[in-house]
Order: C-alpha cells, then sequence, then structure tokens
C-alpha cells in the first residue's frame, strides 16, 4: 500500500464518538421521560446528568486538532450553509446549551434549587421574588425540554456522519450509510452510557424498578443494533455491486489493515455480542411473560461492548475512509 | 456541453498540460518552492508518474499537476470559515488569516492538492501564482518548464495559446467524475494510446 498521511486523526474519532454519546444520552433521557415517567426516572436523571460532558470534550479536542486552536472563533462569526462543519459548529453548541439547560433540571435537590423562577407581583411596584421551581413546573420544564432537544440530538447524531459523507473525493464517506448508521450508533451508544451507569450505581434496596429500566433499555438497544445491522448489510451489498471506486473502498474493509477491527471490533464485539447478551436477558419476557433476567454485571458488559464497539466503528470508518480514492490515474 | 469554465467575456485562467513534453526533471517544482516559498518537504505542485505496459513494452508518462482551481471547488464547499474562496477569474484562493487548519478542505480535495504550512499554521497549496498574474506575468512554472508542457492562459480569449491548444487537439481532465469541474486540460499523448 502507497504511503497515505492521516490528516484527520484520533482526535476527530473522540469528537464524532462523544458527540454520538451525548445525542444518545439525551434522546433516552428524554424518551424515558415520555415513555415512562416516574417509572424510568432514574434513567431519565442518569440520561440528563451524562449529556452535556462527552460533546464538550469532544468540541475541546475538536480545537485542539486545529493547527490554531486558538482561533476557532473564526467558525462562530460566520455561517457557511454548504459547509457541514459550520452547520455543525453551530448545531454543537446550541445543543450543548440544551443539554446543560436540562441537566440543571435534572439536578438532585438541594441544588436544583439554584434555578428560580420569578414570581407575579403580588402588587405593582413592589420588588419580584425568584422562588425555586416546584415540583409541577420541573416537570413541566423537563418535558419542555426534553422535546425541543429531541430534533436537535437527532441532528447531531446525524450530522457526525453527515461530516464525512459530504466529501466525494473519500468513496467509502461519500454514501448515505454513514449519517444512518452513525446516527443509529449515537442512540445505542448514549443509551449503552446510560446502562453502564446505571449498572455501576449501588441499586436502592427492594427496588423492582430495576427490571422495568432494564426492560426498556434492553428492548431499545436490541431495536437498535438491529437497525445498524439491518443498515450495514445492503450497504455491503450495494457498494459491492457499484462503481470502481465504491467496491473497492468496500474492498478495504474486507481484506486489509481494516478488516479484522471491523468485523471483530464493530460486528462481532459491538453488535452481535451485546445482542446475544440483550437477547437473554429479555428472552423470559419474550417467552413466557416473566420479568426481565437482570444482572449487573451482565448489563455493565454488554453496555461496555456497545461503547467499544461505537469507537472502533468511527476509527474505522474515518481512517479506512481516508484510504478508499477514486479509481488511479491511467494513460490516455 | 456548456461547462462552467467557458463563458465569453470572462477572464478564466486555465492550464493546458501536454504529458508528452513532460521529462519529469522537475524543474516546475523547483521554481515555484523558490517563487512561493513552500516549506520543506512541501509542494504546491508535482509530477504523476504513470507506468503502462508489460516488461519489455514498457511506458512512463508524466502528468503535471498542481491545484486545479476547480469551477465547482469541493474545498470551498466545505471550508466552515470561509477562509478558501473563489474569486470573479476563477482563483480558488485560501486566506491565511481565516484558516483555522481544520483540514476538512484536505478531506474534500479530490486531487490532494493542499497540504499543511506548519510555517502559517494554515493550509496551502498551488495560488496560479496570484501575485505574479496581477503584475501581469505568468505562474513561475510555466516560465521555467523546459521541456514547455505546461501552458498557461485565459481559456474564454480564442487568440490566446491555451484556447487554440484546445481547439487542435483532444484533451481530458482528472476525475471529472468529482463533479469539481477542474481548470487543468491534459492533451492526450498520442505516443501511447495504442
Ligand atoms: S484542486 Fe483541490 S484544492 Fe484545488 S480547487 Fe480543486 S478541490 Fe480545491
Ligand atoms: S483548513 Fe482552513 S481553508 Fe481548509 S477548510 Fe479548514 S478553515 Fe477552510
Amino acid at each position: 500500500m502507497e504511503h497515505i498521511e492521516f490528516h484527520w486523526n484520533a482526535l476527530i474519532v473522540f469528537y464524532l464518538f462523544t458527540a454520538g454519546v451525548s445525542a444518545g444520552a439525551f434522546f433516552v433521557s428524554g424518551l424515558a421521560t415520555y415513555l415512562g415517567g416516574e417509572r424510568y426516572k432514574r434513567i431519565s436523571r442518569i440520561g440528563a446528568l451524562i449529556a452535556p460532558w462527552p460533546v464538550m470534550l469532544g468540541l475541546l479536542s475538536l480545537v485542539f486538532d486545529l493547527t490554531k486552536p486558538f482561533e476557532f472563533w473564526w467558525l462562530f462569526l460566520t455561517v457557511q450553509a454548504t459547509s457541514p462543519m459550520s452547520i455543525g459548529a453551530w448545531l454543537l453548541t446550541l445543543f450543548t446549551v440544551v443539554a446543560l439547560v436540562y441537566f440543571l433540571l435534572w439536578f438532585p435537590r438541594p441544588w436544583r434549587d439554584l434555578l428560580k423562577a420569578p414570581q407575579r407581583r403580588s402588587a405593582p411596584n413592589t420588588p419580584r421574588i425568584w422562588k425555586p421551581l416546584d415540583q409541577a413546573q420541573i416537570n413541566k420544564a423537563r418535558r419542555i425540554v426534553a422535546a425541543i432537544g429531541a430534533p436537535i440530538s437527532i441532528g447531531v447524531g446525524m450530522y457526525t456522519g453527515v461530516l464525512l459523507g459530504a466529501v466525494p473525493a473519500r468513496p467509502l464517506w461519500n454514501t448515505p450509510m454513514v449519517a444512518q448508521l452513525f446516527l443509529v450508533s449515537a442512540m445505542s451508544t448514549g443509551a449503552a452510557a446510560v446502562l453502564l451507569i446505571a449498572a455501576l450505581l449501588r441499586p436502592k434496596a427492594g427496588h423492582d424498578y430495576l427490571h422495568e429500566e432494564r426492560r426498556f433499555l434492553v428492548s431499545l438497544d436490541i431495536m437498535l443494533i438491529l437497525v445498524e445491522i439491518f443498515i450495514v448489510t445492503p450497504f455491503f451489498l450495494h457498494q459491492a455491486l457499484s462503481t470502481w471506486s465504491s467496491s473497492s473502498s468496500l474492498r478495504i474493509l474486507l481484506g486489509g489493515p481494516y478488516t479484522l477491527l471491523f468485523w471483530l471490533g464493530f460486528v462481532l464485539l459491538g453488535l452481535l455480542a451485546p445482542l446475544a447478551i440483550e437477547g437473554f436477558e429479555l428472552f423470559p419476557v419474550v417467552w413466557r411473560e416473566q420479568a426481565v433476567r437482570y444482572s449487573r454485571l451482565w448489563a455493565g458488559l454488554s453496555a461496555t461492548l456497545v461503547l467499544v464497539g461505537g469507537a472502533v466503528l468511527r476509527y474505522v470508518i474515518v481512517f479506512a475512509g481516508q484510504v478508499s480514492h477514486f479509481l488511479p490515474l491511467y494513460t490516455r | 456541453m456548456d461547462h462552467p469554465n467557458t463563458s465569453p467575456a470572462k477572464t478564466r485562467w486555465v492550464f493546458v498540460m501536454e504529458p508528452e513534453r513532460c521529462i519529469d526533471c522537475e524543474a516546475c517544482m523547483i521554481s515555484c518552492s523558490v517563487e512561493n516559498e513552500a516549506p520543506l518537504g512541501k509542494h504546491r505542485n508535482w509530477i504523476v508518474k504513470i507506468d503502462k505496459g508489460i516488461y519489455p513494452n514498457l511506458s512512463t508518462t508524466f502528468l503535471p499537476e498542481n491545484c486545479h482551481h476547480c469551477s465547482n471547488p469541493p474545498c470551498e464547499r466545505v471550508c466552515p470559515t470561509g477562509a478558501t474562496y473563489r474569486r470573479e477569474d476563477g482563483l480558488v484562493l485560501v486566506d491565511f488569516d481565516k484558516c483555522i487548519g481544520c483540514k476538512y478542505c484536505m478531506m474534500a480535495c479530490p486531487y490532494d492538492a493542499r497540504f499543511v504550512n506548519e510555517e502559517k499554521k494554515a493550509v496551502d497549496k498551488c495560488t496560479f501564482c496570484v501575485h505574479r498574474l496581477d503584475a501581469g506575468l505568468p505562474p513561475a512554472c510555466v516560465e521555467t518548464c523546459i521541456g514547455h508542457a505546461r501552458h498557461f492562459g485565459n481559456i474564454n480569449d480564442p487568440e490566446s495559446e491555451v484556447a487554440k491548444l484546445l481547439a487542435k487537439h483532444p484533451y481530458y481532465r482528472l476525475y471529472e467524475e468529482a463533479g469539481s469541474e477542474p481548470a487543468i486540460y491534459y492533451i492526450y499523448s498520442n505516443r501511447v494510446i495504442e
């Protein structure tokens, strides 16, 4: 293989991965809030509390990948409608702000009481009184922010793929698959991050909420993994049957330095293994309408695998994409 | 087909290369580096070597190349700060002050024409010697090409050398499937067409 310089490296991989985890955690938290309310409260809270942080780390790593890290503000002096990176910079900033607000709303008492809303004046000319939000207001605010943030988080998940897809010169990136796969994988890694934290926390004694929330997260994750498989399979078929650039870019994944990583790291460890574990846990529910099998060990393991798989996927796509190219020049 | 490089009454600078005349002396690369002070080890222009045939019937063709100053430049499209921009006369240039070095343009260029200039902390590439053009001079590489493989001029002026060459000979451009509408034209090397 000829020598190739990788101008986008691990920092970009980290950035795409963390943005996905944040978007997913936010979305899962919002979903749990709407679908379960009190029942999935622990999930909603964990999701909300982790959502803002990975993306902020990711943005930091993106900035330090620039040749001029301290001039990143040029990004925010303009909106370049045709540049996914410009749109993405604004989108991620917006997302981070919404996620931080959401974070505060889910902050446990007493710190949450730092959030205050002005009360209606009792009489004109009296000073406004600021009071902590009561529970009803908090619940409402959480739902509103979750609803506003949901499309933004989907946008962030998709953006991580569009960033790569917008480049015709790299045939492996220039397919709808990357955006689709990165979006679903973002949701999946977000759910996994929530699962992992939930498994690490010591459960309160005598609570059967564990089974409830586990069932919710596991069903969601199984669905997402299946969708990922349904995205990857047609992608392989189509690339293989397409032009020289497409089929040769596929060959990088089928026989090359990234083959092992892709199949072992992403497909086996990141998709099939967690699918098997979660299927095993969910099996009694589907088969005999019993409670889901729950063990913190299995939960933690499958969540870790999904996270590792998501990172490997982005690594492989970012690097292998830079190797993919058009039909080389020939003499005419 | 009407393609965006030709609309009369407008200046559109293009290169016409005759690979058949290139002997791979790389004088163009030297003169470019002297003219534009490219950092050591980086080049704004280069020669692609293409081997053809099976021993003992072999031939090598040399394709002089640099930034194609595309009419539909993918690099400009993705630049998040507007540092890469396209001038009225078709030149695609980088504003070093605005460039933050995200390297997105390097991902997008189908010709790998761009490199990171560590001295400028920005992304750099061929400018068609814009400073010389504006002073009425041709690019440095054209002047030093001893084989006369590199021709430069305004494609919309029928009297120009490039327009005449293109009217007379069949030509091709590189990676047209990228949709970038490059402004470097290559004359078919009849010698290697069987
Ligand atoms: S050759 Fe590359 S750098 Fe030059 S204008 Fe075209 S896309 Fe941009
Ligand atoms: S590296 Fe500079 S010129 Fe290239 S896309 Fe980024 S800001 Fe624009």
